[in-house]
């Protein structure tokens, strides 16, 4: 087994940790942290697939930053309306749209 | 290209300068709209002059920069965009049950304006992936805007959405992993039908089925869009659903092999009905005007995916003329319905049906704009409804093998036919009538029946429109 | 699979390749002469006023009355100028490109003038009628607005040249009878009205799977005589069949036949005027004139009887009339009564035209304008007793004729023609359908014509001994709204009254006129003179 197939494989794993997390947690929190495990798969897929050839790709890497910054963005969103959501519920309770 | 790039351009400069200096003023969004959409048409008169065309940004050539893409349905879909944000526009700001003047609606549907125009220009895998990401993010902060109550379903939508975002990147590494390459017409010469390819499709197919809240995946759809303020919902139900569906259609159609995506397309063809008849019996039986709105969202996206799914398993390109005939149809019609649905909603005082009942005679206009956008969706002709659903039929019916398809259209039309009537039946109800609350803002309900006039309107261009279509697919 | 753009591969097969091209540029050949004009002319002229009157409000009751009378007698001008040009050879023809190989047609032949003349003539009747009728009701520009919208979809289905422009039409009177139906708001009205979309809607699209199926086969070029199939029945055997299947069960739906007849007596809580536009202006009709254009201008004589396909048509008429006569007999509401005794009449025409013989031809097509005449007569008879006496069942009438002796006389006209005494309308339809029966040996076909006859009798001879020779009440009602008149005055409102009288009139004219120029026999004559070629 190659290095990169190893981290290709660890990728994958936490990838379905995450999803699997994702579908069964009921925490808003737990949830969020599940989808950020994901991406750490994903991203961890991306920077083992650059190191596939003899050079490093940068494509791969220039694309990882990219994904990071929109993940960091998404993650404090998710969580800033995780939050409000929480105070709504204990304020009112209609969660039904 | 120029013209296509300001239609971009346009919207995104407005979102800015309304951040950076604090103005909440609808004027200039509707301003913005309205350039934007000229230069959209003229985008679209210099492509059917002269074809499809690249833009490299930057002067970085593919494979190594971002190129811009502008091909005839792209084009299409620009002036369609920029359309439907100027109707909404309007509406935002001049109806008096407008819950989004003067708040953060004007930027954000700037973004939302400025990264769909970006995505139908787009040409490679990642930069679907960056527009998917924003338009997501930007939906989700849309519907956050009708308050407390709307968060638990904003929550939902974006948790939803970041899995599917997640699911199509982990797609994209595959394919250029496999390839390297991410612009889509580069990528289309290499592909072939290993198992790699077919997990990076069926990863990115996913994601893009969540995203679009494709049958079975549409279940955060309804609250989400049901929940949100009345324009917003507009927009999310015409426009932004219809983001994913053409990155699929692309992917499949283009980018796919073929023995692949005969296989796809018969799944996604079955999805496609069965979306139509559970989504359509879902609207059926909701009590809520805008849920059932919502969900008759969910059943006509059946009718693209039926057409997506039919072109690729019968690997027939001119399906697309009815694919993006039904996108079309089904925008315009759904702005129609929303902005009628909601200003009954917010006039009479009820988000319930059953509180609709004798609105032919409080609120006629509304309700006639409901009528009419819902004759397009049931699809009676003349409307383009009929016409995306007239293309779609013939094909079923060349081979006799083929029939047993038809039996989807039908049921999907009898199944639109009765949520609707379910909801003009009851208006037409004088036993005894809801009263409207406040005074019916006459301005708006005739808005409202804009969009539906012209969804009938477009029986007048269909055939020039389909033979134009018919001749830049494939 | 270059199958797709199925019209083209239609036209491939080489029957019609002039006509195919024409229509795929029919933009740029579309000609603006007044005789290509006068087709829309005569769908806008109520289809204006009818917008119109939406926006009026409602006490604005003479501009109301001026519009209705103004699109009426604008309609009938010209349809009387069209009725000259047909007769001296004009052509009149209108296309709109739409769908690629399916433009929409709008054309005046023999056979359409047929069903707008008798369209026309009643849109009058009935519009005088409801303006006294509603006289003081609620929402009556709603009313007005979609009972012109309801005609002029009619009349468009009437001349629509193709079969697409026919399906449009179609759907959209479904649309506009729907509000008229539901009118009243009560509870039974809505779920009348819903029955009604059920079973019209789903119609409506089996009829658009046919259309679509044949448009694969062949494009959808203009109606013909003797239809544009023959050249296909090698090829596309079932394809054919399920066309023909799909498009009468779409139109039979609108025709009422059995079984698909049950939204039309639900239908019966409608207001009168608009039972009378259900029943003998415009929907039934509408069904029942689909019927013969699909079988003699689309299928056409030669591929009917090629294919089989008259025969399970004409059983299915025959066991209609036969159902729907036992039906009518059961009923002791008269509207009731009178909803199943048009499923049984309107069955006429079906059965007329599934007998593929020149002489059945001619009752069907000449019982489409007797059964709209004497129909209409009865329901408004039938209104009358209602809104001047609150009568509405059989068992009330005992001695109508002496309070309301015009109005009785009328519906006496009425019923004897559907029993088909001469020398009222009826008796010639009969009289046709019967030799046209003979002459294709179909000898059963007259037992149903008198089986159907009797009963006929039975249902409408007990109506007439009770209304004319038993004893009145000792009072009559006086608190209804139309009761009254003038002093002394003892019938009903005059406007209730002119038209029944008119279209009474009418049915005994055409009867004892029918073997000159003018009448509606000579007109279907001249019809099935083309389409069978005689």
């Amino acid at each position: 087994m190659t290095p990169v197939m190893f981290w290709l494989g660890i990728g994958i794993v936490l990838f379905v940790l995450g999803l699997h997390g994702v579908l069964l947690a009921r925490q808003a929190i737990r949830r969020i942290i599940a989808i950020n495990i994901m991406g750490s798969g994903v991203f961890l897929v991306m920077v083992a697939l650059a190191a596939r050839g003899e050079a490093r790709d940068p494509v791969l890497h220039a694309l990882v930053v990219t994904g990071l910054v929109v993940a960091v963005s998404a993650t404090a969103f998710a969580l800033r309306l995780a939050t409000a959501a929480q105070a709504g519920d204990k304020k009112a309770s209609e969660p039904k749209a | 290209m120029t013209y296509a790039l300001i239609s971009l351009l346009i919207p995104l400069l407005t979102a800015l300068v309304l951040l950076l200096t604090g103005s909440r003023r609808g004027v200039w969004v509707i301003l913005a709209s309205a350039l934007s959409l000229v230069a959209a048409a003229f985008a679209l008169l210099s492509v059917m002059g002269s074809g499809t065309q690249y833009l490299a940004l930057g002067g970085w050539e593919a494979p190594l920069g971002i190129r811009f893409h502008l091909q005839p349905v792209a084009a299409l879909l620009l002036v369609f965009t920029a359309l439907i944000h100027l109707l909404v526009a309007v509406y935002a700001e001049r109806s008096s049950h407008s819950q989004t003047r003067d708040t953060d609606y004007w930027p954000l549907s700037s973004l939302l304006h400025a990264s769909l125009a970006a995505l139908w220009l787009s040409n490679d895998l990642f930069n679907w992936y960056v527009t998917l990401e924003l338009l997501g993010l930007v939906a989700v902060a849309l519907v956050t805007l009708s308050g407390r109550k709307a968060y638990g379903a904003a929550l939902r939508y974006l948790l939803l959405s970041l899995v599917g975002s997640l699911c199509y990147l982990l797609g994209v590494a595959l394919l250029y992993g496999r390839y390297g390459v991410l612009d889509v017409t580069l990528l289309a010469e290499l592909t072939v039908a290993d198992a790699t390819t077919q997990m990076a499709l069926l990863l990115m197919t996913l994601g893009l089925m969540v995203k679009g809240a494709l049958w079975p995946m549409h279940l955060w759809l309804p609250p989400a869009h049901a929940g949100a303020p009345t324009s917003v919902s507009a927009l999310l139900s015409a426009l932004v659903v219809k983001g994913p569906i053409f990155i699929l259609w692309v992917l499949w159609a283009k980018v796919a092999p073929p023995e692949l995506a005969v296989s796809a397309g018969w799944l996604m063809a079955v999805a496609g009905v069965i979306a139509l008849i559970s989504a359509g019996w879902s609207a059926i039986r909701t009590p809520y005007i805008k849920v059932l709105v919502a969900y008759s969202t969910v059943a006509q996206l059946g009718y693209a995916l039926l057409a997506l799914g039919l072109l690729l398993y019968w690997q027939e390109p001119e399906l697309e003329v009815a694919l993006w005939l039904f996108i079309i149809a089904h925008g315009l019609a759904k702005v129609s319905m929303f902005l009628a649905a909601g200003e009954m909603q917010a006039t009479i005082g009820t988000k319930r049906v059953a509180g609709l009942k004798g609105a032919t005679e409080t609120m006629p206009v509304a309700m006639f704009a409901f009528a009419v956008a819902g004759g397009s969706l049931i699809g009676l002709p003349p409307s383009g409804g009929f016409v995306a659903k007239w293309i779609l039929l013939l094909p079923l019916f060349a081979e006799p093998a083929h029939w047993p398809w038809a039996l989807g259209v039908l049921v999907g039309t009898l199944v639109s036919a009765a949520y609707v009537f379910r909801v003009v039946a009851l208006a037409f109800d004088r036993a005894d009538p809801v009263r409207p609350d406040f005074v019916p803002d006459r301005f708006a309900q005739w808005l409202a029946l804009l969009p539906a006039l012209l969804v009938w309107g477009m029986a007048l261009i269909s055939q020039p429109l389909i033979q134009w279509l018919t001749g830049v697919s494939g | 699979m270059a199958r797709f753009v199925a019209g083209a591969a239609g036209m491939g097969h080489g029957v019609d390749q002039s006509a195919a091209h024409s229509m795929a540029d029919g933009g740029e050949r579309m000609n603006l002469g007044w005789t290509s004009i006068l087709p829309v002319l005569i769908v806008l002229s109520s289809l204006i006023p009818g917008l119109l009157i939406f926006t009026l409000r409602e006490e604005r009751i003479r501009t109301r009355t001026a519009l209705n009378l103004f699109g009426v007698v604008l309609k009938l001008a010209l349809v009387g100028l069209m009725l000259f040009g047909v007769s001296q050879g004009m052509v009149f023809h209108f296309e709109l490109p739409f769908l690629p190989f399916a433009p929409l047609i709008l054309q005046g032949d023999a056979l359409s003038l047929q069903f707008v003349s008798l369209s026309s003539v009643l849109w009058l009747a009935t519009t005088v009628y409801a303006i006294g009728y509603l006289e003081g009701a609620k929402l009556r520009s709603r009313f007005f607005g979609y009972f012109s919208l309801c005609v002029s979809a009619t009349v468009g289905l009437a001349l629509a040249g193709n079969l697409v422009t026919f399906l449009l039409f179609y759907e959209l009177l479904t649309l506009a009878t729907f509000p008229l139906v539901v009118h009243r708001g009560t509870p039974e009205a809505l779920r009348a009205g819903r029955i009604y979309l059920a079973f019209t809607m789903g119609g409506g699209v089996l009829a658009l799977m046919g259309v679509a199926v044949l448009h694969t086969i062949a494009g959808s070029p203009e109606f013909v005589e003797g239809g544009y199939l023959s050249g296909f029945i090698q090829d596309f055997s079932p394809a054919l069949m399920l066309a023909f299947v799909l498009l009468i069960t779409g139109l039979g739906v609108k025709a009422a036949l059995v079984p698909l007849h049950g939204w039309l007596p639900q239908a019966m809580v409608a207001p009168a005027p608009v039972s009378a536009l259900l029943h003998a202006v415009a929907v039934v009709k509408a069904g029942a004139f689909g019927i013969v254009r699909v079988v003699y201008d689309v299928f056409g004589v030669g591929t009917m009887q090629a294919m089989n396909l008259h025969l399970p048509l004409l059983w299915l008429a025959a066991l209609t009339i036969v159902y729907g006569s036992v039906k009518a007999l059961q009923q002791q509401d008269i509207k009731k009564r009178l909803a199943y005794s048009t499923v049984s009449q309107v069955s006429y025409i079906t059965l007329g035209v599934a007998l593929m013989g020149p002489l059945a031809a001619v009752g069907a097509l000449v019982h489409l304008v007797h059964q709209g005449l004497m129909k209409v007569t009865l329901f408004f008879a039938a209104g009358n007793f209602a809104e001047s006496l609150h009568v509405h069942r059989i068992d009330e009438m005992n001695g109508i004729g002496k309070r309301m002796p015009l109005t009785m006389a009328a519906f006496t006209v009425g019923a004897l023609g559907m029993m088909g005494a001469p020398p009222i309308a009826g008796f010639i339809s009969k009289l046709y359908l019967g030799q046209g029966a003979l002459q294709v040996n179909q000898a059963w076909v007259i037992g149903v014509l008198m089986l159907s006859g009797m009963l006929n009798a039975a249902y409408f001879l007990p109506i007439l001994y009770r209304g004319w020779f038993m004893s009145p009440p000792t009072e009559w009602p006086k608190d209804t709204k139309l009761g009254g008149g003038a002093p002394g005055w003892r019938e009903t409102h005059w406007m209730l009254l002119l038209p029944v009288l008119f279209t009474a009139a009418l049915s005994i004219l055409v009867g004892v006129l029918a073997g000159t120029d003018l009448s509606p026999l000579n007109w279907a004559q001249l019809i099935v003179n083309r389409e069978f070629d005689l």
